[in-house]
């Protein structure tokens, strides 16, 4: 009974890191419908800074957010501006999905050139130590990841609905041409948008560099589970994502145990197919997807 | 108005087939140079260009005729190798092996595409990544069959049996044949009805719909010929490399390389990947030579930078910016001009006199609409409709704006499924069936066009029409014959090789006529085939509806023009507020007070009286 437990937290903690790195992703996809492939690669540039910061100047690695969230603002920003926006009127989405995949192979190869293929282990101050609960265990960093997931689902929910910058980003995302008729700068909101989203996961990224080693190919390792969860709470909507997070956090520690730990990905992309299947909308998914009427 | 414009349809001059000639120096020289060089490295480069070449253009059947973005097609490239390579250990010979291959990889295909087919949206691309990942994680686990991490060798048995040689030349003739095997497949296609389909499903997947084809059946099939072949290549690539491992076998690095080929090249285009794979490879294969030791990761990283440069400054690939040489700017034929000259104007609203009800050539009820609802949330869009047509039949369907006309329409055409309610329609074996979606319609012969009009913009009109015609003929000769013939009665064939993007309004809403047409209907939806197109067009559009009407095909026609709707309804349906509030015969209906009341308001209905 207690391994079931520790089985059930460890996927809700695991859920709590999904969450954290898919808020970014789904934010990106539900304002400016574009996937953004190289998610995972920001994520990866984001563990990079951490470990330097940490081990350079010897800083906990929860200081390096004062660099790294600005500095992945201004990332996804300039992707933004420089690679997406030039093609948002291409006729299919297939342009922006090659550009940014293009994006994610150029940074994860020039993460080789500079860093090598050696593994950057930031150093955990701690966050690795465990917090135990009777017989139960958890670590210290990982609390602290899916406690920030919750306080950034909520706060960008509130961002977006209370404030006029929120109201601007989602009038966009419903309808681009009105919003701009209503004298929204709709280039400027993209831009915006698309740095927040950066921002988040620059966020994700200081708080799994201590208790994951970072390396030029952890971007994908994290950002296809991410697809998945995006997917299962529905393409665009934040508390979805958190919800879908915990579902596959969930699924994928109860398959790694009874399972096997090497089938835990086949079973949730297995899932994530089944998903497509039965509810292609997602968990909060809004109709945009479904329409058969072009 | 230039003298030019007069001179009737200009037909570009009879000259060499220049792409093909280049498809065939570039195949010749890609056999002969490293056959007359000999040596090693220089066979190898060839052998990966042309296995490259190969891999991206089957990739091209779906990723850009099929418009399906896949970004895992090693999957089908590795479980070809593993297939064969598993067979081979067990003594049978990877002729056989790679098709074997071939057919898993065709289902396993078949199997991902499915669900994702049916949706619009990015889910094609991510479970096409996530089904790589799965591939590997798979092939890692049953290691008892695969070797898990650490790979699997075939046993070295030399000569074309297993082929495997100790010289490189037999590798490159059998890539070399399987190279020009997938072109002559890709070809094929591009020509073929499935080719027309798959691209008039990529840029509007509803007008397809509504032109009969089966938008899910036709990707399927271009997604298991693409996996077959790219099996068939991983087959040939375990043989020659004569040893496997799941990290390169499915990677996601070469799932990207085998599309950003035809990317670079030019998505959609039978020619393009050859080009891409040939231009691009001895570039990198230099690049991984002088580099690839000292600098861990340059060579991903020019891939990654070629690609962000490619889709910024070249999306239409290598044939796009040849396209562009090639096409002089010549003075394209402005259409409204032309149709002034044919046709002098005649008297504009004449007032013809309604067909009669019981006119000859009426026969019996074709469609039978009963008791139709339908809601969106709580709006109640069309509230009990029933009403039939008759064979033969003109019904003209008015109604203000908002009244739920095109959704009816939707309801007859199987575009959306009404909440009560039945459509029946008398097939041409004479019994009545009930159809629920477009491709079922379409079989009973019934077809339509769009209030929005919903061009193929990157086919030419001639292709447009064909995508139509496809559905009477299954040959390509037959079908291109009969496009034309629509296309000059229905005056575009001055403009059958012209872009549909580039047509005005007015031809536009000709072309979705045509398109239509050409599936030789039985049942007519027209949705506001005049609206916007000048008076002129207006009568010759009328003329055009009567014979249409005369060679025995049943009409309903939403339409504002009244003196369309006058001249031509043998009955008048008018809807208002989703309800039926008049029908008969068109002088009596628009004098009836709640018909003008429905459209001028109460006040002026009473004023009226």
């Amino acid at each position: 009974m207690t391994t079931f437990l520790q089985i059930l937290l460890n996927g809700l903690m695991l859920g709590g890191l999904f969450a954290i790195v898919s808020i970014g992703l789904t934010l990106i996809f539900g304002i400016i419908k574009v996937v953004n492939f190289a998610h995972g690669e920001f994520l990866m540039g984001g563990m990079f800074i951490t470990w330097l910061i940490t081990t350079q100047m010897g800083l906990h690695p929860y200081a390096a957010v004062i660099v790294v969230v600005p500095v992945l603002f201004v990332m996804g920003a300039l992707t933004q501006r420089l690679l997406i926006q030039p093609l948002m009127s291409a006729r299919d989405d297939h342009i922006q999905i090659f550009a940014t995949v293009g994006l994610s192979t150029a940074l994860i190869n020039l993460a080789l050139l500079i860093f090598g293929a050696d593994i950057a282990n930031t150093p955990p101050h701690g966050l690795r130590a465990p917090l135990e609960f009777g017989e139960l265990r958890l670590l210290t960093g990982q609390v602290m990841i899916f406690g920030a997931a919750i306080v950034l689902v909520i706060g960008l929910e509130l961002f977006l609905k209370y404030t006029q910058t929120g109201r601007a980003i989602r009038a966009v995302a419903q309808n681009r041409g009105a919003a701009e008729l209503m004298g929204i700068n709709v280039n400027h909101i993209y831009v915006l948008t698309f740095g927040l989203g950066a921002a988040c996961v620059g966020l994700a990224a200081v708080l799994i560099a201590p208790l994951y080693p970072t390396s030029s190919n952890i971007g994908t390792y994290f950002v296809l589970t991410a697809f998945v969860v995006v997917v299962l709470g529905g393409l665009g909507s934040i508390p979805g994502a958190f919800l879908g997070a915990l579902i596959i956090g969930e699924v994928d520690a109860l398959s790694g145990y009874y399972i096997g730990s090497d089938l835990r990905e086949a079973v949730v992309f297995g899932l994530f197919l089944l998903i497509l299947i039965l509810r292609p909308s997602g968990l909060f998914g809004a109709r945009q997807n479904l329409s058969h009427l072009s | 108005m230039s003298n030019e414009t007069t001179s009737g349809p200009s037909v570009p001059a009879p000259s060499l087939p220049w792409p093909a000639i280049g498809v065939v120096l570039v195949l010749a020289s890609l056999l002969l140079i490293p056959l007359g060089i000999g040596n090693a490295f220089v066979t190898h480069i060839f052998v990966t260009i042309c296995l490259m070449a190969a891999l991206s253009s089957a990739w091209n059947l779906v990723g850009g005729f099929a418009g399906q973005l896949s970004l895992g097609h090693a999957t089908f490239y590795g479980i070809g190798a593993y297939t064969a390579v598993i067979l081979v250990n067990l003594g049978i010979t990877p002729w056989i092996g790679m098709f074997a291959g071939a057919g898993i990889a065709a289902i396993v295909g078949m199997a991902i595409s499915y669900p994702c087919f049916r949706l619009k949206g990015p889910f094609f691309s991510l479970a096409s990544i996530a089904f790589l990942e799965v591939f590997r994680v798979l092939t890692l686990h049953f290691s008892d069959f695969t070797g898990g991490a650490t790979g699997k060798m075939i046993p070295l048995k030399l000569g074309w049996t297993w082929m495997v040689f100790r010289e490189r030349w037999p590798s490159l003739l059998i890539i070399f044949g399987m190279l020009c095997a997938v072109l002559v497949v890709v070809w094929a296609v591009r020509r073929s009805r499935l080719g027309f389909y798959l691209i008039a499903t990529r840029e509007r997947e509803s007008a397809a719909k509504a032109a009969g084809v089966k938008t899910v059946q036709v990707r399927l099939v271009a997604v298991a010929i693409s996996s077959a072949l790219c099996a068939m290549l991983g087959t040939f690539h375990a043989m020659y490399l004569t040893f496997i491992e799941p990290s390169a076998m499915f990677s996601l690095t070469f799932s990207i390389q085998i599309a950003m080929f035809a990317l670079i090249g030019g998505l959609g285009t039978v020619s393009g990947p050859l080009l891409g794979a040939v231009l691009l490879v001895p570039l990198t294969e230099w690049a991984r030579a002088s580099f690839g030791a000292s600098a861990l990761g340059l060579h991903g990283f020019v891939y990654g930078v070629v690609l962000l440069l490619a889709v910024l400054f070249m999306p239409n690939g290598i044939i796009g910016l040849l396209q562009k040489f090639r096409r002089a700017p010549h003075h394209e034929l402005d259409e409204d001009e032309q149709t002034t000259q044919t046709d002098s104007i005649k008297a504009p609203a004449q007032a013809t006199t309604p067909p009669s009800p019981d006119r000859e050539g009426i026969g019996r009820d074709v469609m039978r609409v009963q008791n139709l609802n339908k809601r969106f949330g709580g709006l109640h869009v069309t509230k009990n409709v029933n009403f039939t047509l008759r064979e033969g039949e003109v019904l003209g369907l008015i109604g203000p704006n908002g009244a739920g006309k095109t959704t009816l329409f939707n309801m007859l055409s199987g575009f959306l499924t009404p909440n009560e309610g039945s459509v029946t329609v008398r097939g041409p074996d004479g019994g009545y069936h009930t159809p629920v979606n477009p491709a079922d319609f379409a079989a009973l012969g019934v077809g339509r066009t769009f209030q929005i009009v919903q061009p193929f913009a990157a086919m030419t009109v001639e292709e447009n029409i064909m995508v139509g015609a496809f559905y009477r003929h299954h040959d390509e000769h037959d079908a291109r014959e009969a496009a034309r013939q629509t296309a000059w009665r229905m005056g575009l064939g001055p403009l059958l090789q012209d872009e549909a993007r580039g047509l005005t309004i007015g031809g536009l809403k000709r072309l979705e006529v045509a398109r239509v047409m050409a599936m030789e209907p039985r049942i007519l939806l027209l949705d506001e085939v005049m609206a916007g197109i000048n008076q002129t067009d207006v009568r010759r559009a009328i003329d055009l509806m009567l014979s249409i009407r005369d060679s025995g095909v049943s009409i309903i026609a939403i339409e504002h023009v009244m003196q369309a709707v006058m001249s031509l309804s043998d009955r008048v349906l008018v809807l208002a507020a989703g309800e039926v509030i008049a029908e008969g015969d068109p002088h009596e209906v628009v004098r009836d007070p709640h018909v003008i009341e429905a459209y001028l308001g109460k006040e002026f209905a009473n004023a009226h009286r």
